[in-house]
């Protein structure tokens, strides 16, 4: 072969793979997330949805009134907990604040640009709030994504003994289901972004669009959480931990449960409670926005909302 | 890798090297045995270390094609000392080596064998965890002067977990390191 057609070969390769990173989606504005109109409710009324910022000087009963922080997981919004909210109203007496994670909410770009780190900081400036105004009584549930974001908090030490009481992981994930995502440095930079699979209601809550620059945020987060219970750590004295784990999870492979298991224990070496839900949806707790809802799934809900209520209640 | 690994293996490595010597097959049909010691690393996921064996046969294809069968595990791998997950891997491969007078042999293998993970408890009896391997890799094996051979390959799994079936700890790709021990070798 002549240095010439060598050239020529090398020289269509590269195009090939230039013509294939695409920069920016065709983003609908006025139906999606992604665009510059919709934005997280959270953002114009953070009262309505932080606890910090709704009562930031509690009595003596609402400090002792048990709060939780409830957190989202990638890509979604904090109408992933309206649903608990509207149950916990109606059903308990407790305080709710639906933290809505860094990067999230607002626009593609925005999306694009946040770390994993940038993900968490508003769950620490939330729970760092709630405390520096004497709350005293404070959980913590979380969805897919924050629940690495907050086990990554805990083996950081960064709560305190006696400052969490209850810990809620619904469909954690350590381990994707979707295996390539371990390929995402390789093959992300070449498609630039990936569409997620979102009903016409959810395109309004979720991104539709993943930035790979995202993806890799999150493989990174996941590897690292995995890592750190492959070592092992406890939970902060004073904390219970409950896994409520769906079977079948085309998002957050069921096996991550074990992980969690095998690598986290209670502050005095026991085991957490993790409960296997025979249910196919990932994150159980959300049901609105979805194409079809069965009656198993609203049983299902109900009990984990009963569950996670009467614990906190204890 | 971490250092217990590393022991692992010198101690494996080493009683292969003391004990072993290459004997010239009377036999027509065998090219050559070797036996070893393989690592394998999945791509963001676990060390798996193992042993494996490698057969050829003159009458076919000339030694051309080797027969293998192999068992790498987080046994002695990730899993020691940590909460990794125990599982194993046990493989029969077939494998067509190029240039196979030369030292270095391009190849490429089909693998297929049994996957199992040990999820230790009870609660997490209905989540899968066994499979079916199935799976090729190629990579460069290098023949030295002393009965000694090193294959080096990178590899893709076809049949991985996906949330709704299969174990979840089976992933894509991985790269392995295999050294071999001559055993037998006919003139």
């Amino acid at each position: 072969m002549t240095i010439k057609n060598i050239l020529f070969k090398s020289l269509v390769i590269l195009s090939l793979f230039f013509s294939a990173c695409t920069d920016s989606p065709n983003i609908d504005n006025l139906t999606m997330l992604d665009g510059d109109q919709i934005f997280d409710p959270s953002i114009y009324h953070p009262e309505k949805y932080l606890v910090s910022k709704a009562i930031p000087i509690p009595n003596a009963t609402q400090k002792n009134t048990p709060v939780i922080i409830a957190v989202h997981g990638y890509s979604a919004t904090t109408f992933e907990w309206d649903e608990f909210r509207t149950y916990s109203d109606a059903n308990a007496d407790i305080l709710i604040s639906q933290v809505l994670l860094g990067g999230h909410g607002r626009n593609y770009e925005q999306f694009k640009n946040a770390t994993w780190r940038d993900w968490q900081d508003p769950i620490m400036i939330e729970y760092n709030a709630l405390r520096e105004k004497g709350y005293n009584n404070i959980s913590f549930a979380g969805s897919s994504t924050a629940c690495p974001l907050v086990l990554d908090m805990l083996q950081k030490g960064k709560i305190p003994n006696n400052g969490m009481a209850q810990i809620f992981l619904i469909d954690p994930i350590v381990i994707p289901s979707d295996k390539l995502l371990t390929l995402i440095g390789l093959v992300g930079p070449m498609l630039g972004y990936f569409e997620a699979t979102n009903t016409t209601a959810e395109n309004s809550y979720w991104y539709h669009f993943r930035p790979q620059e995202t993806l890799n945020e999150l493989m990174d987060l996941i590897d690292k959480v995995r890592k750190e219970l492959q070592k092992g750590f406890k939970l902060p004295t004073g904390a219970q931990m409950k896994v409520y784990k769906s079977i079948k999870d085309d998002t957050a492979d069921a096996v991550s449960a074990v992980l969690i298991f095998k690598g986290l224990k209670n502050s005095d070496g026991s085991d957490i409670d993790v409960e296997m839900i025979n249910s196919a949806l990932h994150v159980v707790t959300r049901l609105e926005g979805r194409d079809t809802i069965a009656q198993e799934d609203r049983e299902i809900q109900k009990n984990v909302f009963d569950d996670m209520l009467m614990r906190v209640r204890q | 890798m971490n250092k217990k690994n590393v022991l692992v293996f010198l101690f494996i490595f080493s009683i292969i090297c003391f004990q072993a010597q290459t004997f010239d097959t009377k036999n027509d049909w065998l090219g050559a045995l070797k036996v070893g010691i393989r690592t394998q690393k999945t791509q963001k996921l676990y060390w798996e270390n193992g042993f494996t064996v490698d057969f050829t046969f003159p009458k076919i294809l000339n030694n051309r094609l080797h027969f293998g069968l192999s068992y790498v595990t987080t046994r002695l791998g990730s899993a020691i000392g940590t909460n990794a997950i125990q599982q194993d891997n046990y493989l029969l491969n077939v494998g067509y080596f190029f240039r196979n007078q030369k030292k270095l042999q391009p190849f490429t293998r089909l693998n297929t064998g049994y996957f199992y993970a040990d999820y230790e408890s009870e609660i997490f009896d209905k989540l899968p965890n066994t499979a079916l391997l199935l799976s090729l890799d190629a990579g460069l094996s290098y023949k030295f002067k002393a009965p000694i051979t090193i294959d080096l390959s990178a590899g893709f799994n076809l049949n991985t977990g996906s949330g709704s079936k299969g174990p979840g700890t089976l992933y894509p790709v991985f790269y392995q390191l295999s050294i071999y021990y001559t055993l037998l070798k006919k003139k």
